[in-house]
């Protein structure tokens, strides 16, 4: 089980949307990290053969996905960013014919439909249409969908956008158990959908890889550049402007601030244990985000 | 995958309100063909079936071959007419009275306007009343005598001296005498069924449409693409679901239509020759009022193809429902302005457009002519031979343009 890509390149007219991505995938969750326009959309529809790269090549198990064709989407699972689906067609329905187009005979087709629906926690609302259904729901309806046909490469672009913390928590355990037998590669601004369960994080920014490793590994790279200190009140405006800054809480007597520095920011300062959300920060040089708000 | 095809069109609550909307037009339509009057004895106007049963019963009277006897009886019974008190009374209802007398004979009376005719080109409602007896031998002579006259004078240059042949060769070859029957049932299946087969068209186009680009318009392309038979066997799902749709929707129409009108105005002379009608007398293809409406329906199943084959092409290629609607739309309006153009070849391209497979009624007693090497086919063969390869062939092009796109 392998999926290589190497010097993978996109061009659109204007943009290098992919810029020369080399990686191999095998068995297990990685997690692609980023900003918006980094380019994961666009790198997570090669890998679907639905565009192809303007350079460079995708193989599976050395084999050009292009050139495999059918016998590659077999293996496919694909939860668009974009998830479009039948409004008419009943939850239930709507898997059915997925299931058709992805080869599934129709027992099989139902059968698996009804699993997933239970997995999703959609079983409910199989009768209901889809146009019905709340905006998580036909996520998990996608992400259903997506493992229909028990796919070798699971590809989820922000398969956790609109979904409620107890959703979330239950698509990461989800993802977990699918990971033990297939590559699962799923795409996400949010830190904490990946933290725990990716085996390998990749952050992408302007179409290139520019960190990948575990999460230990990311963390551990920002040793010691994590700083808690407490600022006087009419300073943190000024700590604001000079730092990358991952956290203010105001407390008494001043603010509480959590920064990113090679050297300690004022005396005092405290180092701190990095969290992926610091590395996310440090890199994309902006306002990292929290769970409920994407960067 | 074509059941989940067929039910994603027909889930759309558009494509319902288009069914509803076909069923309406199409009772209309009936209505308006199934609409026929009857004058009685007391020239009181009769509707509905007891109309119809007193036309057809009138016109029974008459029904037989049209041999020079039956030129001198229909002759003799409109002088009759025309020279009676009644007729030539102020009073309206005499003159009704008059009328009611002449139903039996009104189709072969306008036949005479026809063939007794000063010119090819003219019809005279009145020129019956002028006519004797003993013009009654020359009737079927007049029409191919007509004809050459146009020819050589008038037409002189329309046509190629193998055309003008051709044309003559067709005129003399029609078999006469003529049978009569009554033929009220048939006349107005034919008339109507242009109307009943655009409209048809139009809906159809309509429903097929979004086959082609409901994944674009519902983003859900990218799921569909991506899996197994993204690009072949759901692809040709697409292209049976549309050919079913059509096929099947189209034939339910014509059944109904043609059911309807023949149930109520009765089926007889359908061996009629359709130069027996007013419509039809110049028509150069010899065939029976049966047979015209077989062309008329099979050729409109062929252009109903074409258009809403063409419809799914467009709707592939742009991933817009809304192009895809326009073209059956353009196909049959278009024409009309197009005629405008002063270019001498342009009736040639016109009689060749898919509009004609639509009203083939229309197009049949058009003198419409090509050459190939010698040989003269009229338009309407040349059509059926054209879009049957043309439609043949779109089927596969859909395929492969919808399933190769990016
Ligand atoms: N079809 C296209 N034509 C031209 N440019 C495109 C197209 N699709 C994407 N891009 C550009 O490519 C770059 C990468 O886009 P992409 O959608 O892959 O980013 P992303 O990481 O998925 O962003 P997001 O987090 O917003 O989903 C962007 O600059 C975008 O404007
Ligand atoms: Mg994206």
């Amino acid at each position: 089980m392998e999926l290589r890509l190497s010097e993978v390149t996109k061009n659109y007219e204007k943009v290098t949307a992919v810029d020369g991505i080399s990686c191999t995938l095998t068995r297990g969750v990685y997690g692609l990290l980023g900003v918006n326009g980094a380019g994961k959309t666009t790198l997570m529809r090669m890998l679907c053969t639905l565009q192809k790269p303007s350079s460079g090549k995708i193989t599976w198990e050395g084999q050009d996905i292009f050139e495999m064709g059918g016998a590659y989407r077999k293996l496919l699972g694909y939860l668009p960013q974009e998830f479009g689906f039948y409004p008419e067609f009943t939850v239930y329905d709507y898997l059915l014919y997925i299931g058709s187009i992805k080869g599934l005979r129709p027992a099989a087709a139902r059968q698996r439909a009804q699993t997933l629906m239970k997995q999703v926690g959609l079983f409910q609302e199989r009768n209901k249409k889809m146009r019905k259904l709340s905006g998580g729901m036909k996520r998990r309806a996608g992400i259903a969908q997506a493992l229909l046909n028990d796919p070798a490469v699971l590809i989820l672009d922000e398969p956790t956008a609109g979904l409620d913390p107890n959703e979330r928590i239950r698509f990461r355990n989800l993802i977990s158990e699918l990971s033990e037998k297939r590559i699962v590669l799923l795409s996400t601004h949010i830190v904490s959908d990946v933290e725990y369960i990716a085996g390998r994080i990749f952050l992408m920014k302007g179409g290139r890889i520019v960190l990948s490793g575990t999460a230990e590994e990311l963390t551990d790279c920002m040793a010691g550049k994590v700083w808690d200190c407490l600022v006087p009140g009419e300073k943190t405006g000024m700590y604001l402007k000079k730092y990358k800054v991952s956290n203010v809480k105001s407390v008494h007597g001043g603010s509480q601030l959590r920064i990113l520095s090679e050297e300690p920011p004022a005396a005092g300062a405290v180092p701190e244990k990095p969290s992926l959300e610091d590395v996310f920060l440090y890199y994309f040089g902006e306002k990292a985000g929290d769970e409920d708000v994407p960067v | 995958m074509f059941r989940f095809e067929i039910k994603k069109v027909f889930s759309r609550t558009g494509s319902r309100i288009a069914l509803g909307m076909l069923v309406l037009i199409l009772a209309v339509i009936c209505w308006f063909a199934a609409d026929v009057s009857y004058v009685n004895e007391k020239g009181d106007t009769e509707q509905g079936l007891s109309a119809v049963r007193s036309l057809r019963e009138a016109q029974k009277e008459w029904a037989g071959v049209v041999d020079e006897e039956k030129v001198r009886q229909v002759i003799r019974e409109n002088t009759r007419i025309r020279n009676s008190p009644e007729y030539r009374s102020e009073d309206v209802r005499q003159q009704e009275i008059a009328y009611s007398w002449g139903q039996g004979i009104m189709d072969l009376r306008r036949l005479l306007n026809c063939f007794y005719e000063e010119n090819f080109r003219s019809y005279d409602y009145y020129l019956a009343d002028g006519l004797s007896e003993e013009d009654a031998p020359e009737f079927y002579g007049n029409r191919v005598r007509l004809l050459r006259e146009w020819l050589s004078g008038e037409a002189k240059d329309q046509f190629s001296d193998a055309e003008k042949e051709y044309l003559i060769r067709e005129y003399e070859e029609l078999k006469t005498p003529f049978y009569y029957d009554y033929m009220k049932g048939w006349e107005q299946l034919l008339e109507y069924s242009p109307t009943v087969i655009m409209i048809t068209v139009l809906i159809l186009g309509y429903l097929v449409a979004g086959i082609f680009s409901g994944e674009y318009q519902l983003k859900a392309d990218a799921v569909f693409f991506s899996s197994l038979y993204g690009r072949n066997r759901a692809t040709a799902a697409k292209v049976q679901a549309g050919f079913a749709i059509v096929t099947g929707i189209y034939w339910v129409q014509i059944a109904l239509y043609t059911a309807f009108v023949l149930l109520y105005l009765g089926a007889d002379g359908a061996n009629c020759p359709v130069q027996i009608t007013l419509w039809g007398w110049k028509c150069f293809y010899n065939i029976s009022l049966w047979q015209a409406y077989g062309l008329a329906v099979l050729g409109g199943y062929l252009g109903c193809l074409f258009l809403t084959f063409a419809a799914m092409l467009t709707a592939a290629k742009s991933r817009s429902a809304v192009l895809a609607v326009i073209v059956p739309f353009a196909a049959i309006f278009l024409p009309s302005f197009l005629s405008d153009i002063p270019w001498q070849n342009l009736g040639k391209v016109l009689a060749l457009l898919p509009d004609r497979l639509l009203q083939v009624f229309n197009a049949l007693p058009l003198f419409e002519l090509y050459n190939f090497g010698g040989r003269v086919a009229g338009a309407i063969p040349i059509l059926f031979v054209v879009y049957v390869v043309l439609t043949a062939l779109l089927p596969r092009v859909i395929y492969e343009v919808y399933r190769r796109t990016k």
